[in-house]
């Protein structure tokens, strides 16, 4: 049996080259795989974010930003569990070939995504560029913020791919659910605006913290409360906790059933 | 190379399906209550030791790749102990974990590392794979273009380049043209002779006898006899022929 050090060591290999070839599949090859990996955020969110910065006339402070600070982790959010619930289908060849720690497939998957939501903070950067808004030294939560919303993404991988194996006709429906959670947050208007048992209700919702953190850090200049940050990281933490036990024991069964 | 062996006491691997005839975890199976069980390999003890060739001969359905997805680990045994020592190189279908959208190149560092190589070395190994698949300059185009034969290739010189003292293999060798199967013939010689097992699954029964002296003929998922390889081949071939 190889040696903790060694098994750990062959474990971030196997992690790197699956998500080196996650990424070559999307951004293939050459001097374009960086106009790709800039340009696929502005695709996805940029044109939107657009039209609420240049089009519509919002209410609020820099509301363009603001609805950046929600969509844009939101996104890492979603692209996850999308990458999540294939992850295991996509590798169908290798899974039925080859003997291998396949508990690492949610982590490149949400590895993947961590490296494509990088240029999405290209658009943050832009929106702040737009509304004039300095950056202040509360940017410095920008990467907590970020690690929280990554942590978040890893741990909901776990019972995303689970689910993407046990249920696979369920997907619209749980990116319908996913999408809810956005709706159910101070997504599209900032927690500050809402008042009442909404303001309250909102806080059980693991987004609410995290869109608030990236607009403390880069709209309001605020550091972030300490639940807006924890709540999500503790959360991701004890879905893996749960749930990486359960796919490294379901993992033995993935042949049988990729092969039916 | 060190030896390798392969030794397999009651293993038993079933399959659970929903009533919608769906394959199903155990875990699933647990959560919808209704569920059937199917053995696909039942109650199958053999050994192989350093410097053995051996066919697996039988059947369609008759659990020839299941028993080599067990010793690749692919799967794991749902009943019994099977112990496999060494380092296993598989290729178990002409696919052989192979993404069409990356080149031959990039599929060869991956599966070099799935294979248990460190990048570095996989990185290292990247020319000489080249040279093993004679596959030149398709070596650097995306899989997707690749014949059943290319890919067959390709698959072949990861899993031998890995230096593996198991080597599995399931039908794929019969995707490849004579030049190549030779190679593979060749490939599997050197292997037995340095004490390394092969463990092969085919129809092919002449280029598989040109590696293996041993046969296990299965049906129904259990072991029909094992013996010298021309002695069970005729003896599967005779009932074959009765039967149809």
């Amino acid at each position: 049996m190889a040696s903790p050090d060694t098994a750990l060591r062959r474990s971030i290999d196997v992690l790197i080259s699956l998500t080196i070839s996650d990424l070559k599949v999307r951004y293939g090859r050459g001097g374009w795989r960086l106009v790709k990996w800039i340009a696929d955020p502005f695709a996805l969110v940029g044109v939107y974010l657009v039209l609420v910065t240049l089009v519509l006339d919002r209410p609020g402070e820099a509301p363009g930003l603001s609805l950046a600070c929600a969509v844009i982790p939101f996104q890492l959010f979603t692209t996850t569990i999308v990458n999540a619930m294939s992850a295991v289908a996509a590798r169908r060849s290798i899974v039925l070939n080859m003997g291998f720690n396949r508990t690492l497939l949610p982590l490149s998957g949400a590895l993947t995504e961590t490296v494509a939501f990088g240029a999405s903070l290209l658009l943050l950067a832009l929106m702040m560029a737009v509304y004039g808004v300095a950056p202040t030294l509360s940017i410095l939560w920008l990467p907590v913020a970020i690690a929280a919303t990554i942590l978040l993404a890893v741990g909901v991988a776990y019972p995303a791919a689970l689910l993407g194996i046990w249920m696979p006709e369920i997907g619209n429906f749980v990116m319908s659910f996913v999408r809810v959670l956005f709706f159910i947050a101070p997504g599209l208007v900032a927690l500050s605006q809402i008042s009442g048992d909404a303001h309250d209700l909102l806080m059980i919702n693991p987004m609410t913290g995290l869109f608030e953190s990236y607009r403390d850090a880069l709209l309001y200049g605020d550091a972030p409360g300490a639940v807006e940050l924890l709540y999500p990281a503790t959360l991701g933490v004890l879905l893996l906790v749960v749930f990486v036990p359960i796919f490294r024991s379901e993992q033995r069964q993935f042949a049988k059933i990729m092969e039916f | 190379m060190s030896a390798g062996s392969i030794s397999a006491e009651g293993v038993g691997v079933s399959f659970l399906f929903d009533r919608h005839q769906r394959a199903v975890t155990p875990a699933l199976a647990r959560l919808r209550r209704t569920s059937t069980r199917t053995w696909g390999v039942h109650e199958m003890g053999f050994t192989i030791g350093p410097g053995e060739g051996v066919a697996l001969i039988g059947p369609s359905g008759s659990g020839k790749t299941t028993v080599l997805r067990l010793i690749a680990g692919v799967l794991s045994p749902d009943a019994g102990r099977l112990d496999v020592r060494g380092q296993v190189g598989s290729l178990l279908s002409t696919e052989a974990g192979l993404l069409g959208l990356l080149t031959g190149r990039e599929n060869a560092a991956l599966l070099g590392v799935l294979a248990g190589m460190s990048r570095a070395e996989a990185q290292a190994a990247l020319e000489q794979i080249k040279l093993a698949t004679h596959l030149e300059d398709a070596f650097e185009r995306p899989v997707l273009s690749y014949s059943e034969g290319m890919k067959a290739r390709l698959g072949f010189a990861v899993a031998d380049h890995t230096g593996p003292d198991v080597m599995v293999l399931d039908e794929v060798h019969e995707a490849l043209d004579h030049e190549f199967r030779q190679i593979v013939a060749d490939r599997a010689h050197a292997s037995l002779e340095a004490g390394g097992i092969v463990v092969a699954a085919g129809h092919d029964h002449p280029l598989l006898a040109t590696f293996c002296d041993r046969a296990l003929w299965l049906a129904d998922g259990r072991i029909a006899a094992d013996g010298p390889f021309e002695e069970i081949r005729q003896a599967y071939l005779n009932e074959a022929s009765i039967d149809s």
